[in-house]
């Protein structure tokens, strides 16, 4: 008799590997009718369709942009590949982007990968902790001369997004039912930097400038208010650090000072 | 918790719930679906939890398997019981994960006494580390293994038994293992010890045929059958009147349809109990 782990081993190797054959004998599974092989793949089914559902629900673009039967397809590819790690289903899509792009490095559909990225992106906003606003009052009761030593940090829903296609318009043109699809989008339009985050719940998106961008990279890495400051500036000798402080703030989106 | 018939709470609800209040005695939520540090669920079912009484139901503890209980999954758990303050808690019977990967799908054990003791001791440190008691609902099943030593009822009972927790009988998934296996169902619940079981799941199934043999699937996205709502009576008259569950989980309906199935649970415990509603 098969002890309990040995048992367990045989069953996912059948329901996660296709192994069905070899490990349902190894298992001696009741027959009583519909076959072994025919049992596990009841259960392979669910797997799959949980798996793919949960997939589907993180990325609603990427199945509205390749169609259910591609979208499908990759599902139960990365399935096999990555299995779920968690007893949550939330997590299954961590390196979905990282495989899409994999899977089209070279080819017109390059920019699945990005927009896959994009949308694991808003996952973890949507799911982030609240927080709360920067105190302004304290902000307002340091010196000027002790600037430099101030320190913000991005909000817990922020996240930065970077890519070489129109992801955002490619995006909001597939993520929702009601999205117009007949848009035409010209995927060499240039880079495109976003800051992602949430407002009332709701996911929120801008488009950085360069200067923007340095500088929120810098206070995401941890940098002081002067070194952030100084690393905006070096992106874009345009950056005014006032105005971009002043609209970050309002936005919720740098917080503990 | 209030012995009325509540509903599985969907996502698709929130918004509906939150505006109308409907009259629904009590909602029932999986646990990992408000993992989460933030965001609308979260925010939604602790509004939701200002209006109703709450059981927390959970499906990825892997509660059978071999691999080391997952304490971050625990820990999870843990934190959202504190966050909503449910009046319960329950998981499955079953196994979902092996070396790390997980299959996300209740997996029946083999009901060995192995197995018994494995599942009664993990069951044991997770009431532990939550400080509570846990109830333990039966899973439905599509394959039985040669070398069970038990029936499931046995193995069911013996499990709850030696972890010293509670039961949560779904009478569909009962129903389900009875016609895929060949048991009688009544012999299952006439097995069950009384004052373990504190709780009921309803549920609906589909039926799959496979060379000419049918197999029923516990999809839970159908309205309950008329066998098990046959089935629930018993289980009212033999176990006394509990906190029962409206599941429905694949092709959603409208919340007004979970609301007549509760409605219908509720005049049967009326009838049988002779209680208010």
């Amino acid at each position: 008799m098969p002890s309990l782990h040995r048992l367990q081993a045989h069953m996912m190797q059948a329901l996660l590997d296709g192994e069905s054959e070899s490990e349902a004998a190894s298992m001696r599974l009741v027959t009583g009718g519909i076959a072994p092989l025919e049992r596990l793949a009841v259960y392979r089914n669910n797997i799959e369709i949980n798996f793919a559902a949960s997939l589907r629900a993180s990325f609603p673009a990427i199945w509205r942009l390749v169609g259910e039967d591609y979208f499908l397809q990759c599902a139960r590819q990365f399935q096999r590949s990555q299995p779920s790690r968690s007893g949550d289903l939330q997590h299954v899509g961590a390196g979905f982007s990282e495989y899409l792009a994999a899977l089209h490095a070279d080819d017109e559909f390059r920019y699945l990968g990005d927009v896959a990225r994009l949308e694991w992106l808003c996952q973890g906003s949507l799911l982030a902790a609240n927080h709360a606003p920067l105190d302004l009052q304290k902000l307002a009761g340091v010196a000027a001369s002790q600037y430099d030593t101030l320190s913000f940090r991005l909000h817990p829903t922020a996240r930065l997004f970077v890519s070489d296609y129109p992801c955002l318009n490619i995006w909001e043109a597939n993520a929702h039912e009601t999205s117009a699809t007949d848009e035409v989008i010209e995927l060499g339009v240039g880079a495109e930097r976003v800051l992602i985050y949430r407002n009332q719940l709701q996911l929120q998106f801008y488009r950085l400038s360069i200067g923007e961008l340095g500088f929120l990279r810098a206070v995401e890495a941890g940098a002081g208010f002067a070194s952030a400051i100084e690393a905006g500036g070096a992106c874009d000798v345009k950056f005014d650090a006032g105005s971009v402080l002043q609209r970050l703030v309002a936005m919720q989106v740098i917080v503990d000072c | 918790m209030p012995a009325g018939a509540g509903i599985g709470l969907r996502a698709q609800h929130h918004v509906e719930i939150l505006r109308e209040l409907p009259k629904v005695s009590w909602f029932e939520a999986h646990s990992e679906n408000y993992f989460a540090d933030g965001g609308a669920h979260v925010d939604a079912l602790e509004r939701i939890r200002g209006h109703y009484p709450l059981s927390l139901h959970g499906v990825g503890l892997s509660l059978g398997s071999t691999d080391p209980l997952d304490v971050q999954h625990l820990a999870k758990l843990r934190r959202v019981i504190e966050r909503y303050e449910p009046a319960l808690v329950s998981e499955h019977l079953s196994w979902s994960s092996l070396g790390g990967r997980f299959a996300n799908d209740l997996l029946p054990l083999p009901y060995t006494e192995e197995a018994l003791r494995h599942a009664a001791a993990r069951i044991a440190n997770v009431q532990d580390a939550l400080g509570r008691q846990i109830l333990l609902e039966n899973v439905s099943s599509y394959l039985q293994y040669s070398c069970s030593e038990m029936p499931e009822w046995v193995f069911t009972a013996g499990v709850a038994s030696a972890a010293g927790c509670g039961i949560l009988l779904d009478l569909n998934n009962i129903y389900v293992a009875a016609c895929n296996h060949g048991f009688d169902a009544l012999q299952y619940l006439n097995a069950m010890p009384v004052r373990a079981v504190q709780e009921f799941h309803l549920a609906g199934h589909s039926r799959v045929e496979i060379n000419g043999c049918e197999l029923l699937i516990d999809t839970h996205g159908e309205p309950v059958c008329e066998a098990v709502w046959d089935l629930y009576q018993a289980a009212l008259q033999r176990f006394g009147d509990l906190p029962t569950l409206i599941e429905w989980d694949t092709q959603i309906p409208a919340l007004g349809v979970l609301m007549a199935e509760a409605a219908k649970a509720d005049q049967l415990r009326e009838r049988i109990h002779a209680v208010a509603a």
